[in-house]
């Protein structure tokens, strides 16, 4: 009968699903990440020198491809180290994963993290100071770029190394930059761009067709480039100390700045993806990531322009991307191998690789002066402004960088002056206050950690 | 054994009342004209996307119809994460995964409305309460429980922790209480058990609403994102909802045709298992909570 | 039942207590066989978590630190004096009731619409269906794209009808709809769905009955069709309400709560203090408001059918 044997068959799918999870279970691929390098270890039984290190990393798409082929000539270069390299999600993912990983012993022995990222897992004391290992690889600290390696030296030891470093950058459409009547190069400072800007704006009738700027939201990093704009005004969001600084005059004023752009001057808007406004034409200028510089190179149907930040009273730039880490809960036979990644990874020619590939920074001096890097230079000179500037910048806030969700708290405080428009020293000073708060466990912790 | 008819409500073809009033028909046409155009067209547009480069997808102003097609999309996302590997990897934990929770909805319904259990009625708003707790807080938990069992990275620790089932067995246990209670009499005067009366009789009566809601799982299954995302480790067990977040880029500019190809991908299987199954679904969710 | 004469009364009661007790000992056996996996799964990995995130609200804990502080009620008195959480649950009360009515009430009118002998009513119910199976993220960046007032389809119509587009999601009045638009367009099918079967389900001998009263086709409306869908309508407000609390993926897509904070919800703040702040006391606290919320809803919400709902 049709009933029994429709019963039958969802008896035996019943019983066949069963079978099939425990002969699975059986023969599930061992999890390299279950254990740290021991059961690697015996997973790459036959060579009994070689050891495996597992690598999270954060990068996907064309990046990720460029850093396969970096592991891929590291493993085919030498006897000692296997890496095991895995994709992890975000920054923020793979933070988070670490953080999962490191509660359930399963953290891998080095990773990629982002410059919002490394400090908490250094302020619990999960990460490994690098600096005998570095001797032991014989690496030159000192080509490295100042400011990118600075940032991740605590009481004297290295914490973090510069591998994927990006910075802000000013970038400009020279069509429109002509059709304006404006030099072919970028504002010396925001008081030249501010005569510059309404010729560059174009009206649809009553609408704003095109902006001379662009302001992203929050969550596209708007805390991360107005952190320079902040410097330039001769303000800051922190002192290394943990004094905040945000809501100071001078902070204030470069607020007043970008309110004031969107709202009183009517050059800028903010925007939901400032890099597809500038390759689409909806905006002549804006400050993006130098990692957005390849993208742009692809998608933008004219020329475009790079020029070092405008200045105010001062310079000012700061660093981001991410960098590697060891964790300290790492095998000690994966970490020499570890280091060695790093070093690698980071040194002149390899950095010179992935920048060329990625858009991210070299992070060596030396990089720059070599052949290819200058002959690099001549095919895109774009990448030549950024590198150039690279000199320039300083190691990120105390604010936006060691306390927990700083970025987003400051740039929360940006969206409503620039989406919203209310009014600067009200907004700063509550930001400050809730800064001054979150950064007290930090404090605290961090008077544990160094004393 | 008795011979049971069960018959399937009335369709009601008509509109009670309206006869051959063309107006209202017109308006009939036009309203679900309005209704595919709201609903269909970001569908639409999803699709051509992923036929479009991306230089055409930034144009603007924006083209209905892609100015110049390409197929590279696809050849390009397929070919930047392994999705093959993320196919099979999604279709073990889809099976496994639905399985389970059909396993379980079938026979705890069973069990809530047909056995007898002291304070029952608690149990089951045990069960339902626990719709109430948010996928996020789960996330670590069951990450530390996992991890202590040995099972990050594998299959099992992507399918046991959502093996469990609530919506389904409430969805089951309203069908089930809408069955006559003469047929099971009669399968217990015939001297059947419980199971055999489960396997026999409910089974075959509950098909519909069985199949729908497996329907309804093996989407859930299949999209399933953020937990495979935390508890895999390695690219051979990802998948495929995490192939397309491997397309979107951290710090540049993001290749939309390519994510909207991938997209595709990804959702293509789920739509033909809908079609093929459509008439199952309206007959099966919607008599579960009619009878409700 | 004949008792037989032969055996003493009480031993015959014994013998009937005994049987019952035994039988009935067997069905509870078989009823923890049946029902015992679900709920020990569900014990260890919903009810667990549960748990030890209520005790988590009571801590303070980075999700690294190997100690964890308590601090009592401390988290609690944060959030709930801290004036953005009122606006945290203001939005989520905004979001989840406006999206529950829009998509039980626009479902229930296309249902209407597709209940009509129309040619083509098959395709366009998968179609209004379609959405229902797409992943909320693909989808948030589909309507990114579709709200952009300068190039979008949205823009398209609003402009055809004369009317300017507002920045819809880096505006704080606008955000909030957006979403809601979004998060209905993506579930209303779903509503239609069920809606059509309860139409089709309402015999056709009341609406007769009613034309023979007289009766308007509002009245019928009123009076068979809707008490003969109240079943429907209480599962369908019911389980969107908690669907409703819970959205997450839309948000994160398409605002990231923003813009500043106009579409942070209960779950999206729980996402931020958790995922990103690591701060996981006062993630907790989230949590357990919101479970506390929607067990609170559905109670209420039960008593209430107990007396208005048709069953029939």
């Amino acid at each position: 009968m049709k009933n029994v044997q429709l019963t039958r068959r969802q008896m035996l799918k019943g019983f066949g699903a069963g079978m099939g999870l425990i002969a699975l279970a059986a023969c599930a691929p061992v999890a390299p990440g279950a254990a740290p390098a021991a059961s690697g270890d015996s997973a790459a039984a036959p060579s009994t020198e070689k050891v495996t290190a597992v690598f999270w990393s954060s990068f996907t798409g064309k990046n990720s491809e460029t850093e396969t082929e970096l592991v891929k000539r590291f493993n085919e270069g030498q006897e000692d180290v296997a890496l095991d390299y895995q994709f992890q999600g975000t920054y923020e993912e793979t933070a988070q994963k670490v953080t999962a990983a490191l509660q359930a012993g399963t953290a891998p022995d080095f990773t990629l993290l982002s410059d919002v990222w490394w400090f908490k897992f250094y302020l619990n004391q999960t990460l490994l100071p690098l600096d005998d290992l570095l001797t032991a690889e014989n690496v030159d600290l000192a080509d490295y770029q100042d400011s990118l390696i600075n940032e991740g030296l605590r009481q004297g030891q290295h914490w973090w190394m510069p591998f994927a470093r990006s910075t802000p950058l000013f970038y400009y459409n020279k069509e429109k930059w002509a059709a304006a009547g404006l030099p072919d190069r970028g504002p010396e400072t925001w008081d030249e761009f501010m005569e510059w800007a309404p010729k560059l704006v174009e009206m649809d009738g009553t609408e704003v067709k095109t902006s001379a700027f662009a302001h992203p939201d929050g969550a596209s990093y708007i805390a991360w480039l107005f952190q320079g704009v902040a410097w330039q005004f001769g303000g800051s969001y922190s002192d290394p100390d943990f004094t905040m600084h945000l809501a100071d005059e001078k902070t204030v004023a470069a607020g007043q700045f970008y309110k004031d752009s969107v709202h009183t001057y009517n050059w800028a808007r903010p925007s939901k993806d400032i890099t597809a406004d500038f390759v689409g034409g909806f905006t002549a200028a804006s400050m993006m990531s130098t990692g957005a510089m390849g993208g742009v190179k692809t998608n933008a149907t004219f020329d475009f322009g790079t020029a070092f930040l405008p200045k105010k009273e001062q310079f000012g730039c700061c660093t981001g991307g991410a960098g590697l880490a060891i964790l300290s809960t790492s095998a000690e036979e994966t970490r020499a191998g570890a280091m060695k990644y790093i070093a690698f990874a980071s040194s002149p020619e390899q950095t010179t690789f992935w920048a060329k590939n990625t858009g991210y920074m070299p992070v060596r001096k030396s990089a720059l002066e070599s052949q290819e890097m200058q002959d690099y230079f001549t095919e895109f000179p774009q990448f030549k402004t950024a590198t150039d500037q690279l000199a320039l910048t300083k190691p990120q806030d105390s604010a936006r960088v060691f306390v927990p969700n700083g970025d987003q708290i400051i740039g929360k405080g940006l969206e409503r002056i620039t989406v919203q428009s209310e009014d600067v020293a009200t907004v700063f000073a509550e930001v400050q206050t809730i800064l001054d708060e979150e950064a007290i466990p930090v404090v605290e912790a961090l008077q544990a950690v160094e004393g | 054994m008795q011979i049971i008819t069960i018959s399937k409500p009335q369709v009601i073809s008509r509109w009670a009342g309206q006869r051959n009033n063309w107006f209202a028909i017109g308006l009939g046409y036009v309203g679900m004209l309005l209704c595919l155009l709201i609903i269909g067209l970001p569908v639409y547009w999803m699709i051509i996307g992923a036929f479009k480069n991306t230089q055409e997808v930034y144009r603007i102003p924006p083209t209905w119809i892609p100015a110049e097609p390409t197929l590279a999309n696809f050849g390009n996302a397929w070919n930047s994460a392994p999705f093959g590997r993320y196919y099979i990897n999604t279709l073990i934990t889809t099976i496994f995964g639905s399985t389970f929770e059909i396993f379980f909805a079938v026979t705890s319904a069973y069990a809530f409305v047909f056995l007898r259990f002291p304070k029952k009625d608690w149990l089951f708003l045990v069960l339902l309460a626990t719709l109430m707790v948010p996928g996020q807080v789960t996330i670590l938990p069951n990450f530390l429980t996992v991890s202590r069992l040995g099972w990050v990275n594998s299959y099992q620790g992507i399918v046991i922790p959502g093996a469990s089932v609530a919506y389904g067995t409430f969805l089951l246990r309203q069908y089930y209480r809408t069955l006559p209670i003469e047929i099971l009499d009669a399968s217990r005067v015939d001297g059947s058990g419980h199971l055999r009366t489960l396997w026999a009789i409910v089974l075959p009566l509950a098909k519909p609403a069985i199949v729908s809601f497996a329907l309804l799982s093996i989407v859930s299954k299949w999209n399933d994102f953020l937990w495979p995302l935390i508890v895999t480790n390695t690219r051979d067990m990802r998948v495929l909802p995490i192939g397309i977040y491997w397309l979107l880029v951290e710090e540049g500019t993001i290749d939309w045709g390519v994510v909207m190809a991938g997209t595709l991908f990804v959702v293509l299987p789920v739509v033909l298992v809908f079609l093929y199954a459509q008439r199952y679904i309206v007959d099966g969710i919607a008599a579960g909570a009619v009878k409700g | 039942m004949q008792l037989s004469n032969s055996l003493p009364k009480s031993e015959v009661i014994n013998t009937r207590r005994r049987q019952t007790s035994a039988s009935e000992r067997r069905e509870w056996l078989l009823f923890a066989l049946l029902v015992g996996p679900n709920l020990f799964l569900f014990g260890l990995f919903t009810y667990w978590p549960l748990i030890y995130n209520t005790y988590l609200s009571f801590v303070r804990w980075d999700m690294l630190a190997p100690v964890k502080i308590w601090v009592g009620l401390g988290n609690y008195r944060f959030l709930f004096a801290s004036p953005g959480f009122a606006k945290i649950l203001s939005n989520t009360v905004v979001f989840t009731f406006a999206s529950v009515l829009l998509t039980c009430a626009l479902g229930l009118l296309i249902a209407l619409l597709l209940n009509q002998p129309l040619a083509g009513r098959n395709a366009a119910r998968s179609i209004v269906f379609s959405p229902v199976m797409l992943s909320g993220a693909a989808i948030g960046i589909v309507w990114i794209y579709i709200f952009d007032p300068r190039y979008g389809l949205l823009d398209i119509f609003i402009r055809f009808v004369g009317l300017r587009s507002p920045n819809w999601l880096l505006d704080t009045n606008w955000a909030m709809p957006a979403v809601i638009i979004v998060y209905v367009w993506k579930n209303v099918g779903y509503a239609v769905v069920i809606y059509l079967a309860g139409l089709q389900a309402i015999p056709r001998e009341l609406y007769e009955a009613a034309l023979v009263d007289g009766a308007s086709a509002w009245a019928r409306f009123r009076r068979v069709t809707i008490p003969g869908l109240s079943p429907v309508i209480f599962f369908l407000v019911l389980t969107t309400i908690l669907a409703g609390f819970q959205t997450f993926d839309v948000i994160k897509v398409m605002t990231d709560g923003g813009p500043v904070d106009a579409t942070t919800t209960l779950i999206y703040y729980l996402y931020q203090e958790g995922f990103v702040g690591f701060n996981a006391g006062r993630a907790g606290v989230a949590g357990v408001v919101l479970f506390v919320a929607m067990l609170a809803f559905t109670i209420v919400q039960m008593r209430y059918t107990e007396r208005n709902v048709n069953y029939a």
